[in-house]
């Protein structure tokens, strides 16, 4: 899909214009943000915005995440492990200490 | 709280003066729009036209310049100046004023959007350009190979040669390629940095937006207890005229003449004669409404 981020008052108001008139392109809309169908029409819409409001527009072209296929076992798994830890107040570094899972900060320097 | 008098010259020359400036025996062609447009005017205005010399009007005069029975009103509007006029205090005066220091301190970095766009585009040639390159060479590979099976040792020199040039151009191209991904990633992070403070002047404004909102509410509210009373004694006054009833009810024309009377208004209202009439005269008018006059 294309996600499309506004940045100032009237980029948000034309993208929610747009968003009106144009339902059918619209996959979800969050306030000064929404997502479009990936098809020609989607682009033009984004090219539109772009155009009219150039830095005040931000779009990303996203996809599904697929945890199997775009994160390493290692972190998959340490996720898994956390979120079905025994007690809940464990902040991650220390359930992480002395096991096999990454640690967070080495997890945020590495690129997925 | 009013300034009084009023100074009015005609095109022809004629001259009024004083805080009652009555033109109902005037005969003169010189329409309520017209005496309007030169209070909001100011001096100088053009020889055919009337001129008036008297103090600006302030954001409730539009509201109440000119009190006719046709007139529009929207009164929490009207009120919400007339609160803003008299200096009252609310509860959003701190925080919009910190608002808007913090949005005229506020330094969003600018970005090239010419620039960014020229990267996208040669990132994306470059691209393109490489993915060309790329069959080209592996369509020569199988040339060769193809050749070298035909035994044919001049064609396979041929296909070599090509091979080496397509090789060639496309470690240039590959080259190119990175260079314009990288000059892209460069020009992305540098807008998204832009982007923090676009989003903070954004979260800015909506809250000035807010805080404006909730001010206007309040100068309102602030003035309306006032505003009941002055609705009634114009009522009262008014005796069921021009469609308004001796009861609570407002009319537009009713709720006009109650707001005037409540605003501190220093630049003179154009009043409908026959608003006057109902009124008790112009010197009834002028002390209930308390400020400047031109009756017409």
């Amino acid at each position: 899909m294309l996600l499309v981020v506004t940045y100032s008052r009237r980029a948000r108001e034309t993208l929610r214009n747009a968003c009106r008139s144009h339902e059918g392109t619209v996959v979800r809309r969050f306030g000064r943000a929404a997502l479009l169908r990936e098809t020609e029409y989607g682009a033009f819409l984004a090219c539109r915005l772009r155009e009219r409001h150039a830095g005040d527009v931000q779009v990303q072209r996203t996809e599904p995440f697929n945890e199997f296929a775009d994160v390493p076992d290692a972190v998959r798994e340490a996720a898994v492990a956390y979120a079905r830890r025994d007690s809940p107040h464990t902040p991650y570094d220390r359930f992480a200490a002395d096991t096999d899972h990454p640690d967070a900060s080495e997890m945020r320097g590495s690129e997925l | 709280m009013t300034g009084g008098t009023v100074r009015l010259r005609l095109p022809d020359g004629a001259e009024f003066e004083g805080p009652i400036v009555d033109l109902r025996g005037v005969d003169a062609d010189v329409s309520p729009a017209a005496i309007l447009a030169a209070i909001r005017a100011g001096c100088p205005t053009r020889p055919d036209r009337p001129t008036v010399y008297a103090p600006p009007p302030t954001r409730v005069h539009t509201h109440v310049c000119r009190l006719s029975p046709e007139i529009p009103l929207d009164r929490r509007a009207a009120l919400a100046a007339v609160g803003a006029a008299r200096g009252v205090e609310t509860t959003s005066d701190a925080d919009l004023a910190a608002a808007k220091r913090s949005l005229r301190d506020l330094s969003v970095p600018t970005v090239d959007d010419a620039e960014l766009r020229a990267a996208r585009r040669r990132a994306a040639e470059a691209g393109s350009e490489t993915e060309r390159l790329r069959e080209r060479v592996a369509t020569l590979r199988g040339r060769v190979a193809a050749r070298r099976v035909d035994g044919d040792d001049d064609a396979v020199a041929e296909a070599e040669t090509a091979l080496s040039e397509a090789t060639r151009e496309l470690s240039e191209a590959s080259t190119e390629e990175v260079a314009a991904t990288q000059r892209l990633a460069t020009l992305e992070r540098r807008a998204d940095r832009s982007r923090d403070a676009r989003e903070k002047r954004l979260r800015l404004e909506d809250r000035i937006a807010n805080r404006r909102r909730a001010r206007r509410a309040a100068h309102a509210d602030a003035v309306e207890p006032d505003f009941r009373d002055a609705r009634g004694r114009i009522g009262s006054a008014l005796g069921g005229r021009f469609g308004t009833c001796g009861d609570d009810a407002g009319t537009p024309l009713r709720d006009a003449l109650a707001v005037a009377a409540v605003a501190p208004i220093r630049a003179p209202v154009v009043v409908d004669p026959d608003v006057v009439s109902a009124l008790g005269g112009p010197e009834a008018t002028f002390e209930r409404l308390d400020a400047p006059l031109v009756i017409r």
